[in-house]
């Protein structure tokens, strides 16, 4: 929904609101605020200085309510250009609620929508669009990185480099207007040495752009690890086992609601959903169940995908049915047990037989020359720098070389697959997949290599430095794709008026981008996206 | 008393005079000085070019006489950007400029209700709405005033270090607007325009250039003329070149250039440099193209165009014999430049009407613009509203979105001028719509708000039935693939299509292919109906794909804006607050096209739209 145009006074909790802290934030913005809300403090209105703390009571008929520290900031000076009057009131949920009511009930002040405050702000200036994009990835960082790209969206770092582009595009657009307007000043054969060259620049642009989007969606803000597999698997086990010592900071409250079981999980400061995708119960259900559509979801939407099996469990329907390529590693559970190695060799000769044909690759551990205590934490500290090495197995070199020994393998003798000796070199269009053997007797330590190996996708997907805005991704995506239209266009068709027209469509969706032009529904999705009071 | 009294006979001045004059309960005057005849073209010979050929057409639908004038007087046709598509195909007709004026004066005083006076007006004060206009000798009474003064306002003419007072090669120029008229604001600075020598055509070495003959094909401006009609007879233009002596002629003397050694500090167009220009900013570039235009069939001068120059006169005829062809040309009238006020056309509204005078109007080169296209655009569009004013009928707004005149105009009031204006199609937001072949289709509506019944009227009306009766034909015939007439037009389709989309196939000639089938049916069509018909099915799905793209923001663009809040607002920066004040915007369209506002004015604008 859009604001309408009013400066009616509101008021929300501008600090969390979902558990009971020490201090609550409540602002309270609109006009003439002093006046409408006078009645409510102990402190009369001409003793309350601009942007000093004030200690007072919150007091209404004889009753007080709570014992607060009050800051008015005085429009335009303030966060929204409007007058603010910021209540630092005790923490208590039931407080802070019954705070707000107090004032909702017994004055013309309003529940504010969700990103009413910031959306005045934009109206007042206070912002521009693409600032107001970058308060809203800060207020929702998942990640220390996340809250890097906000703060350069807010300094305008990003901005720039779409200035980049606009440029090229300008540049394009120029060579196009200058032949027609200027016709006589430029011959025709410089006219169209001119017109491709600046094509390919903002061809080269655009396609630079669109790269660094693709691994950028809310795969990133708000990555999420998914362990599929079949019951009995090993799912809950692994589940627990990697959850046991980085259980997130943030509980997910809505978790309870769904058919799948979601945690947090905190890896070298990023914040990842951990989700045991529980709905897929039986083999039959991963098919036809009503369950599938969510789950095969929530399989598209995780960053990290763990397949869980128990070789020893054979079941043609759901392995079929599997999409292997999405796979990011696989875990054999039961690693423990009697006649693994061979229920293991003989679950690789099953799936090749139903014409699943992977490549399997052990998950080499880059402890197995140090000790062997804690978690591994690749970046133990400071602020996360991507990788540099390109592959997306930094700890690998050389050729691949089976394992000899070591703690992550007990059982291993000789080389994994039997049928092949030296190195692994994968066929053409096979598909090669890393695995890991675990057992319900390791240690949690056992979990290290698998937490490693989400981190490093992790960095390694940061490295192509992507652009996470939801409606800066989606906008770069409609560039790309109006570009590759406009690329026909311009290679096909001789009039070149048509040509411009359609490099017009381009340019207003690089406008859209830079947000220079903000329609309507830009701004009505962004403020959706906003939390109460922030 | 006049009705309408029209300062300067310029193109402007005969324009706003023709038009109005349509209307013929109205008695109109034009006052001019007495040395220039009406509509007369000091500078290039030639009426039209890319944008403005446009222009001409528009002006044309309107019941204007520029495009008749051109037809009547045209020596050469051509069309510019043939092989660049029919949206940015513009045509220019050189003109002979005696006939063109004689046509506008014999046009001009065959009309009853227009008076042309000889005089130098010296002074102009308004008591109880009416305006009086003084000379030395006589006072005029005028109910509706329109200024288009050109570049006789203050004018000063620069040829080396001599200057002359005055707007054009002998001819004097008017009082400044301080002395004839007070309050009305001026822009800062002067602007400048300037003018290549004139060559004696017998001394020029035809063989050595090479030659653009006329184009038999081009269809004429006027739409009651045959369609390809020549009135007299044609003449070639020649191309000649610079050199690098040329150049180093140029940069040798810099020190004696008016405009470089500080004797002019007026403003010239960016787009229209002067040679001294090209040589000083291009310093690796030697070779410019000299377009020589006859002036006319029975002048001896030559134009040669690209090489306008304020040099001193030898100079001049140095850098001329450097040329190859030219080496024994003689000038016969040295090139100058000249400086004049301009108004501040931010004060006018969209019918060119003063805000704070009622009654008075600008059009033309006083508002800054260039151009004899421009000008007589704007003299249109005073003329009629000030006519309308008079029938107390609504203000005629022409809308950017379907014409250059709309583009101008909104344009010119948005804005502070900072150099010359002129039309360019990149100006436009909806060039594939605005052409020159649907003029007529485009400016039917404005024409019709005229209430007018004269034969421009009824050819338009024709011819918009016409069209919209054909275009659902072509939607509803179908060609099978066996079709006789493909044959006729050598093509194959795979499969059963209506005519609209055969003309749509990339590999086919639109215009051709309607042309062929209806001669096939023996259905004889107007050629101006045809080529307009064919180009906009032609068009129709890119101008559809442009438009969806465009509406989200005209939707907004077309949105009625309160400037007085805005500049209030405590937080809107004092910058754009200025701008706002100043230009007075009353839509948000014209907000967004307004030069220094910032992009977080106009998302705080746009939010606050309903």
């Amino acid at each position: 929904m859009f604001f309408e145009n009013t400066d009616d006074p509101i008021i929300a909790c501008s600090t969390g609101g979902f558990k009971n802290t020490a201090i609550a934030i409540i602002r309270i913005s609109g006009s003439d605020i002093l006046n409408i809300t006078s009645n409510f403090f102990s402190l009369k209105i001409d003793k309350i200085k601009v942007r000093y703390a004030h200690y007072c009571k919150i007091i209404h008929k004889d009753k007080i309510y709570d014992d607060i520290i009050l800051t008015y900031f005085k429009g335009p000076n303030s966060y929204n250009g409007e007058d603010i009057l910021e209540l630092s009131v005790h923490g208590n949920i039931l407080n802070i609620n019954r705070i707000i009511d107090l004032f909702t009930d017994n004055s013309p002040i309003r529940l504010a929508y969700p990103g009413e405050f910031t959306s005045r702000a934009l109206k007042n200036k206070k912002l521009t669009l693409n600032q107001v994009e970058g308060l809203d990835l800060l207020i929702n960082a998942n990640s220390l990185y996340n809250l890097d790209q906000g703060f350069s969206l807010l300094s305008g770092e990003l901005q720039d480099a779409y200035e980049l582009l606009y440029q090229s595009f300008l540049t394009h657009k120029s060579c196009i207007e200058f032949g027609f307007d200027f016709y006589e000043d430029i011959g025709e054969t410089q006219f169209h040495k001119n017109l491709n060259d600046s094509f390919q620049k903002l061809q080269d642009s655009i396609f630079k752009l669109h790269k660094h989007t693709l691994n950028s969606n809310d795969n990133l803000l708000n990555p999420q690890i998914a362990l599929i597999g079949l019951p009995n698997a090993g799912k809950s086990s692994l589940f627990n086992k990697l959850l046991s010592n980085n259980r997130a900071i943030v509980s997910d409250v809505e978790g309870t609601t769904r058919d799948f079981i979601s945690e947090k999980l905190f890896i070298d400061n990023v914040n990842y959903s951990l989700i045991d995708t529980a709905g897929i119960r039986d083999s039959k259900d991963f098919v036809e169940s009503l369950g599938v559509q969510s789950s095969l979801k929530i399989l598209n939407q995780s960053f990290f995908k763990i397949l869980v099996i128990n070789p020893f469990l054979l079941d043609e329907n759901f392995y079929k049915s599997l999409d292997f390529s999405v796979i990011d590693l696989i875990i054999y559970t039961h690693s423990d047990l009697d006649g693994f190695d061979n229920a293991k060799a003989n679950f690789e000769s099953f799936l090749f037989n139903i014409n699943v044909n992977i490549t399997f690759k052990p998950l080499l551990s880059n402890l197995l020359n140090s000790d062997l205590s804690g978690p591994i934490e690749p970046t133990k500290s400071g602020p996360i720098e991507p990788l540099k090495s390109g592959p997306i197995e930094p700890t690998k070199s050389g050729p691949i070389e089976p394992l000899k020994s070591g703690p992550i393998e007990p059982t291993k003798s000789g080389p994994i697959e039997p049928t092949k000796t030296g190195p692994i070199e994968p066929k053409l269009n096979q598909l090669v997949l890393k695995y890991l053997a675990i057992s319900n007797i390791d240690s949690f330590n056992s979990t290290a290599p698998i937490l490693s190996e989400i981190s490093s996708k992790y960095l390694i997907s940061l490295e192509f430095d992507p652009i996470m805005i939801k409606r800066q991704v989606n906008s770069i995506s409609k560039l790309n794709n109006l570009f590759t239209d406009y690329s026909n266009v311009f290679t096909e068709i001789n009039d070149i008026s048509i040509v411009a027209s359609e490099l017009n469509i381009v340019g207003h969706c690089i406008t859209e981008l830079i947000g220079i032009i903000s329609p309507d529904d830009i701004l009505n999705n962004i403020f959706s996206n906003f939390c109460i009071g922030k | 008393m006049f009705d309408i009294l029209v300062i300067g006979g310029g193109h402007a001045g005969v324009e706003a005079a023709y038009i109005s004059s349509q209307f013929n309960s109205l008695n109109i005057g034009i006052v001019t000085l007495k040395d220039v005849p009406l509509a007369s073209a000091p500078c290039n010979p030639s009426i039209g070019g890319v944008g403005k050929g446009q222009v001409v057409r528009e002006i044309d639908a309107m019941g204007g006489i520029t495009g008749k004038l051109a037809d009547l007087s045209g020596i050469q046709f051509r069309t510019l950007n043939e092989s660049k598509g029919y949206a940015v195909q513009s045509t220019r007709i050189q003109i002979d400029k005696d006939l063109y004026s004689q046509n506008a004066e014999s046009i001009i005083n065959e009309i009853p209700n227009i008076n042309v006076i000889r005089d130098k007006i010296l002074k102009i004060s308004k008591k109880d709405d009416i305006f009086l206009v003084s000379s030395l000798n006589h006072e005029y009474k005028a109910k509706k005033l329109i200024m288009t003064v050109g570049t006789f306002l203050n004018g000063r003419m620069h040829t080396g270090s001599s200057q002359i007072s005055g707007g054009r090669s002998e001819c004097e120029s008017s009082e400044s607007l301080d002395s004839m008229f007070s309050g009305v604001k001026k822009v800062n600075k002067r602007f400048k325009t300037g003018t290549p020598p004139r060559l004696d055509s017998s001394t020029i070495d035809y063989s050595l250039l090479v030659e653009q003959p006329s184009d038999a094909s081009v269809e004429t401006f006027h739409v009651l003329h045959g369609t390809i009609d020549r009135f007299v007879k044609q003449k070639s233009c020649y191309i000649a070149h610079t050199n690098p002596a040329t150049m180093s002629i140029i940069r040798d003397n810099k020190e004696k250039s008016p405009m470089f050694n500080g004797q002019i500090d007026a403003v010239g167009a960016r787009y229209c440099p002067s040679i001294e220009d090209k040589a000083y900013r291009y310093p690796d570039r030697d070779i410019h193209h000299v377009f020589v235009e006859p002036e006319g069939l029975n002048l001896k001068t030559m134009y040669p165009s690209g090489i306008s120059t304020s040099l001193p006169g030898d100079i001049q005829s140095q850098m001329i014999k450097s040329i190859e062809g030219l080496e024994n040309a003689e000038i016969l009238q040295y090139g100058y430049a000249v400086e004049y006020d301009v108004i501040d056309t931010t004060e006018l509204k969209y019918s060119l009407e003063h805000k704070s005078f009622d009654g008075l109007y600008f059009a033309g080169q006083v508002n800054g613009t260039s151009g004899y296209e421009e000008a007589a655009a704007q003299g249109l569009v005073a003329g009629m509203n000030a006519a309308l004013k008079l029938n107390c009928s609504d203000e005629l707004r022409i809308s950017r979105v379907d014409s250059y005149i709309g583009v101008m105009i909104e344009d010119l009031i948005s804005n502070l001028r900072d150099e010359p204006y002129r039309l360019f199609t990149a100006r436009s937001e909806n060039r594939l719509f605005i052409r020159e072949d649907n003029a007529i289709i485009r400016m039917y509506k404005y024409r019709c708000h005229l209430q007018l019944d004269l034969p421009i009227d009824r050819y338009s009306k024709d011819f918009v039935n016409c069209f919209e009766i054909l275009l659902n034909l072509l939607d509803k015939t179908y060609i099978s693939n066996d079709d006789s007439f493909l044959e006729l037009i050598d093509f194959k389709i795979a499969r059963r299509m209506s005519l609209s989309e055969l003309v749509r196939q990339a590999s086919l000639n639109p215009i051709e292919t309607l042309k062929q089938y209806f001669l096939h049916l023996n259905v004889d069509i107007d050629p101006r109906v045809l080529r307009c018909l064919s180009i906009s099915i032609k068009y129709s799905g890119y101008i559809t794909k442009a438009d969806s793209i465009n509406s989200s923001i005209s939707k907004i663009d077309n949105k009625k804006i309160n400037w007085k809040e805005l500049s209030q607002s405590e937080n809107i920066s004092f910058e754009c607050k200025q701008r706002i004040e100043r230009i007075k915007p009353e839509f948000f369209g014209q907000l967004r096209i307004m030069e220094g506002i910032r992009p977080a004015t106009l998302s705080a604008v746009a939010g606050t739209i309903k």
